[in-house]
């Protein structure tokens, strides 16, 4: 009986941990949450309300519509009428592709509380899982107009941009994301990646700067490494530059082919390990 | 020195004990009332937004460093241009939220008055009549004459020491006393914490909030008139190729974030 309630606190805090980590490990999270809810229900209290929504877009994620129309009669049951569950009512309908249906869901919660975001950005979901990006994008921006400090909504509406390559604009989404982030040097890779699909001399300028941006908040960071030997070697091969210029590029990428190898190494001494 | 008095140890029993009981189950009473009448603070759509972007003003003005000078230029421009910059020409309506005009503050007003200070009024009032006519309790430290009527509500006795007080100044001494018990049980943001309220409803009257927002934004733009670019990535290749990268735990698995 003791290791029984061993795993049912274990798996409880795996749960937990998925949940503010924001991992989007599916598969594992219906295995388990499905073992939890139906073993140990009455074990959790008021925690299994949580796990009901974690489990059900997780199941919705698998296609488990079983599990997730459990979870949702469960969740209905105990909070009718809140707009939370009602988002939950529409991702469900969303994951059948009735997105008519599910529109008119989010309409209805937009109704009672113009300002919840989640409604509307489920909607702008919609859009682009019929594949309407320009519509898409079209909401987006209206979205960003009146919420502009939506950092997940930057951040999405760069790969929207992206796709569409339509690069400038794009550039522009990441600037708000490294300014509200400066520390992260993600934002700061993808940034110099734009740049550097930009093309022109300006732009591969700034792209070798935020490579350099990027290998400095993490040393670690491979891909900015190879991004900062592209951008210096292809600056120094443009017949347009200076001698001067030319010959600094030449030796960041010198610099940057030496880490490169120095890291094959490492890899090289770990396989051997 | 004044002559000690000797009370009744019933009037211990009888009289202090029960006034510490009434004064706290009142007020969590008046936790559990005030969670109950709450009303929910609806924030309109213009609030919401407006508030995101003071915010992305200041990341601006602090953060802009980051960003290469002319996407800077190009933001503070949409900012603070003359002819329609956003901080220079956005005027938002201003009602000051006199509580005569504003429904919801009124209601509000209200149902703050209900909960704290009526019950105060009613209980101070009962337990003076109640426990009227005995001295209850010897404050520590030494009054002056000036406070006797105030203090010794019922008892008529003229040579009597200000310090000895009656029910209802006890009473009075519970509702503040008890304050720190009420976080301990109900934790920090109870509803029961009278002076709090009072506070908040004088801290207020001073915050109106609509106003703010033009007042807010004027404070912006001057901000962000004064912000230079000083970009931070004018010398990042030299402060990288200082060193040596550190290719420390490069491949290892316990990698919490990708590389890539």
């Amino acid at each position: 009986l003791n290791v029984l309630i061993i795993v049912f606190t274990e798996m409880r805090d795996k749960l937990r941990k998925w949940r503010e980590d924001n991992h989007r490990n599916s598969e594992q999270i219906v295995d388990v949450g499905e073992e939890l809810i139906n073993e140990h229900a009455s074990k959790l209290g008021d925690d299994i309300w949580i796990i009901y929504e974690q489990v059900m877009i997780a199941a919705l994620d698998c296609s488990r519509d079983d599990l997730a129309w459990t979870c949702l009669q469960e969740l209905k049951r105990q909070f009718p009428g809140s707009q939370r569950v009602k988002r939950l009512a529409g991702m469900r309908l969303e994951a059948l592709e009735k997105y008519e249906d599910a529109s008119k869901q989010y309409d209805s919660i937009l109704q009672d509380d113009p300002t919840n975001t989640a409604a509307r950005k489920r909607k702008i979901s919609i859009l682009k899982a019929q594949g309407k990006s320009a519509e898409a994008i079209r909401e987006l921006n209206e979205y960003l107009e009146q919420f502009v400090g939506d950092q997940e909504a930057w951040h999405e509406l760069s790969e929207l941009y992206i796709n569409e390559h339509d690069y400038g604009k794009a550039a522009f989404c990441l600037e708000e994301l490294m300014m509200t982030n400066p520390h992260n040097h993600l934002y700061c890779e993808q940034y110099a990646e734009v740049k550097y699909t930009q093309g022109g001399l300006e732009n591969l300028e700034l792209s070798r700067k935020y490579f350099a941006q990027a290998l400095k908040l993490n040393n670690r960071n491979m891909r900015a490494l190879f991004g900062l030997y592209m951008s210096a070697s292809h600056i120094a091969a443009s017949p347009k530059v200076n001698a001067t210029v030319k010959k600094a590029n030449v030796k960041y990428a010198t610099w940057a082919t030496n880490q490169i190898n120095r890291a094959y190494q490492v890899s090289y001494a770990r396989c051997l390990l | 020195m004044a002559p000690e008095l000797l009370l009744d140890s019933n009037i211990r029993l009888w009289v202090v004990l029960p006034i510490v009981f009434i004064t706290f189950l009142v007020g969590v009473i008046r936790h559990y009332v005030s969670i109950l009448l709450q009303s929910d603070k609806k924030l309109t759509l213009e609030q919401v937004s407006d508030s995101q972007v003071l915010i992305r003003s200041r990341i601006l003005r602090e953060n802009g460093k980051y960003i290469p000078k002319q996407s800077f230029l190009m933001r503070k421009f949409y900012f603070n241009n003359q002819e329609d910059g956003f901080l220079k020409n956005t005027k938002r309506k201003v009602v000051p939220p006199s509580p005569m005009t504003d429904p919801s503050m009124l209601t509000d007003m209200m149902k703050g008055n209900v909960t704290n200070v009526l019950p105060m009024i009613l209980i101070g009032g009962w337990i003076n009549w109640t426990f009227s006519g005995f001295v209850t309790t010897k404050v520590p430290f030494p009054l002056t004459l000036r406070f006797k009527p105030m203090l010794q509500q019922g008892i008529e006795l003229l040579s009597l020491d200000a310090s000895w007080v009656s029910s209802a100044s006890w009473y009075f001494l519970n509702v503040f006393g008890l304050r720190s018990m009420y976080s301990l049980i109900l934790g920090q943001d109870n509803g029961a914490d009278q002076s709090r309220i009072m506070q908040e409803q004088m801290s207020g009257a001073a915050m109106a909030m609509p106003a703010d927002t033009n007042k807010a934004f004027k404070a912006e733009w001057e901000a962000l008139e004064l912000t230079d670019h000083q970009w931070a990535l004018e010398g990042v290749e030299e402060e990288l190729m200082s060193r040596e990268l550190d290719l420390d735990g490069m491949f290892s698995k316990e990698l919490p974030t990708g590389i890539f």
